[in-house]
């Protein structure tokens, strides 16, 4: 009586986990094949972005750990980059942030650019946010200057997308400033001995 | 803390998950016109949105990302609902009976609610932190619960009225959910 | 084979997923945006129904009673993945748009629904009837509503990059409210209330 209760309850789950075993094995399949293809769909996308952002530009390096970008041209660093994401009024915003590479020596930190990468904001209002009209306002701004014109700093909000103009430039800020403390401890680490 | 706030009402109100990311429509419409039911299936996802958004979130931070395997994100999050449902289904059924059978069927429909698996995934998209993500959750969850009280109590009042019969049950109320929407996005002002 | 055809053309028209049964409602009115997106999501959709139909037909008579839904998730949420996986590789800026649709497609009421109460009680071929009739069953309801949100919020009808018409007026003053949350409400209910006052559905 018993081995049939036993063999009730554990045919069922011997079935599920037979289920499960075969959909990893399919799932590890299709990843195998795809992966290349949206890692090569990525790149280009960075290297779309980068090139957007520095005209001239003919080398990048990627720091996989810390989340950065380094920009070159004939061997020489002309700026750096990296991706953020904001809390928009429809959800989130990728933005590709953009910095001169000055900021390694002096104390200012200035921002080359930005570009909306992908968002869910309001078509006709927040979704302005791509245009250069607001985005533009980022080329070569102090951090400090990063906040809305109504809060102090340089920046216009657009009028009737409050909420995504402000998450855009705090998220910015924050950002900026975290990833530039970053990068300039990691290429002081890199380059102590050439000094 | 500021940010905090900014997260629960964004996902409450602004965000609403029924009125403009068009998650968790099934349950909607199909709510019970007894406001006490509607109040309590909102209480139970609730609880499971913020119970699989913790759980999701720490598996796909801790093991799903470090060991490269995110692609079964889909797979594990939707397991992970499953089995909470189940456990509030077998505790709901233990400790109050007659709440059990008021919810019936609306119970393991939790599972398929996608509202639930949807602030899953934007949690891990959003790139929340562990505060912001249960944050998030019950911010999208009261929000949940918010609108489905509001429609429960229409439904009753519509019932009586004198609505054309093309438009009579759900034409009338999709117009209803409109124009819930419309009031809705009065709130983006709060924040 | 009559039989097979009574399956299709239940899907499509008698038990229409979206329009008669009320399932599937969130992908239908959030992608439903622009016809590239509606076409993208019932080519996905299609897919999964397909496929699970067929897998849970196959596996009916050795499903244990107890585990069946976990199975059918863990089934749905497999070929889900790989169609995510596949599009994103393949169909980028498809991908992007639909967001996180594609894989909200595991909780679509209509594919669960059809392997519980179809494809688990019947053979391969009616499944595969079953499961075609109610994706093209889906696919009309969703290309209808996107095709009124596209003219009315945009002006323009581009199909694939095709600009294939260009609404007179519209064009320059179009109404954004259509792309957005209540203007899908605001077409479905009038679109459901049309239906049944033609008597394509019956009112209740």
């Amino acid at each position: 009586m018993k081995k049939s209760n036993l063999k009730q309850e554990i045919i069922p789950v011997i079935f599920l986990t037979f289920i499960v075993c075969v959909s990893v094995i399919f799932l590890y399949a299709t990843n195998s094949v795809t992966e290349e293809y949206i890692e090569n769909t990525k790149n280009e996308a960075v290297k779309a972005m980068l090139s957007e952002q520095f005209t001239d530009m003919d080398d990048y390096s990627y720091d996989e750990k810390l989340d950065y970008y380094t920009v070159f041209l004939n061997n020489e660093i002309v700026g750096y980059a990296f991706v953020a994401v904001a809390s928009g009024y429809g959800g989130p915003i990728e933005l590709f942030v953009a910095l001169e590479s000055n900021f390694l020596q002096d104390e200012e930190i200035i921002i080359h650019g930005i570009s909306v990468v992908s968002h869910s904001e309001t078509p006709g209002l927040g979704e302005k946010i791509i245009e250069a009209s607001f985005s533009d306002q980022f080329n070569g701004i102090n951090i400090n200057d990063v906040a809305l014109s109504k809060d102090g700093g340089k920046i216009d909000a657009i009028s009737g997308a409050t909420i995504s103009s402000s998450a855009v430039v705090e998220t910015v800020f924050k950002t900026v400033k975290e990833k530039a403390d970053i990068i300039r401890e990691n290429f002081n680490l890199n380059n102590e001995g050439e000094f | 803390m500021d940010n905090l706030f900014a997260i629960f009402i964004s996902m409450a109100l602004i965000n609403n998950l029924v009125l403009s990311k068009f998650l968790g429509l099934c349950p909607f419409f199909g709510v019970s016109k007894k406001l006490s039911n509607a109040v309590s299936m909102g209480l139970a996802v609730i609880m499971v949105m913020t119970a699989a958004s913790i759980v999701s979130w720490l598996i796909f931070f801790y093991i799903l990302i470090p060991f490269g395997i995110d692609y079964m994100s889909t797979v594990i999050f939707i397991l992970v609902i499953a089995s909470l449902v189940q456990i509030l289904e077998l505790t709901i059924k233990r400790t109050n009976a007659s709440l059990y059978n008021a919810l019936g069927i609306y119970l393991p429909l939790i599972t398929t609610n996608c509202a639930v698996l949807g602030i899953t995934f934007i949690n891990v998209r959003s790139e929340f932190n562990f505060i912001e993500t249960i944050v998030s959750a019950l911010g999208a969850g009261v929000g949940f619960t918010l609108v489905l009280a509001i429609m429960s109590g229409i439904r009753e009042r519509l019932d009586i009225a004198d609505v054309p019969k093309a438009f009579k049950g759900i034409p009338v109320a999709f117009l209803v959910a409109m124009m819930l929407g419309i009031c809705f996005i009065a709130f983006s002002g709060m924040v | 084979m009559k039989e097979i055809i009574e399956n299709l053309k239940n899907g499509i028209i008698k038990s229409n997923p979206v329009l008669i049964l009320l399932l599937g409602l969130c992908p239908t009115l959030a992608v439903s945006t622009s016809i590239d997106n509606a076409f993208g999501m019932t080519a996905a959709v299609l897919f999964v129904l397909i496929s699970s139909n067929i897998i849970v037909s196959l596996i009916r008579n050795y499903t244990p009673q107890r585990v069946r839904i976990p199975v059918f998730i863990v089934i749905i949420a497999t070929l889900v993945t790989i169609v995510d996986l596949t599009m994103q590789a393949f169909l980028p800026s498809l991908s992007k748009s639909l967001g996180i649709f594609i894989p909200l497609i595991v909780v679509n009421c209509i594919i669960l629904g059809r392997a519980e109460a179809f494809a688990s009680k019947n053979k391969v071929p009616n499944a595969i009837m079953d499961a075609l009739g109610m994706g093209i069953g889906f696919g009309i309801a969703i290309t209808i509503i996107s095709f009124f949100r596209q003219i009315l919020g945009t002006g323009n009808l581009n199909v694939f990059g095709n600009e294939i018409f260009q609404a007179p007026g519209l064009s320059e003053n179009p109404m954004p409210i259509f792309i957005l949350p209540m203007g899908a409400f605001l077409v479905i209910s009038i679109l459901l209330a049309t239906l049944r006052y033609s008597g394509v559905i019956k009112s209740g």
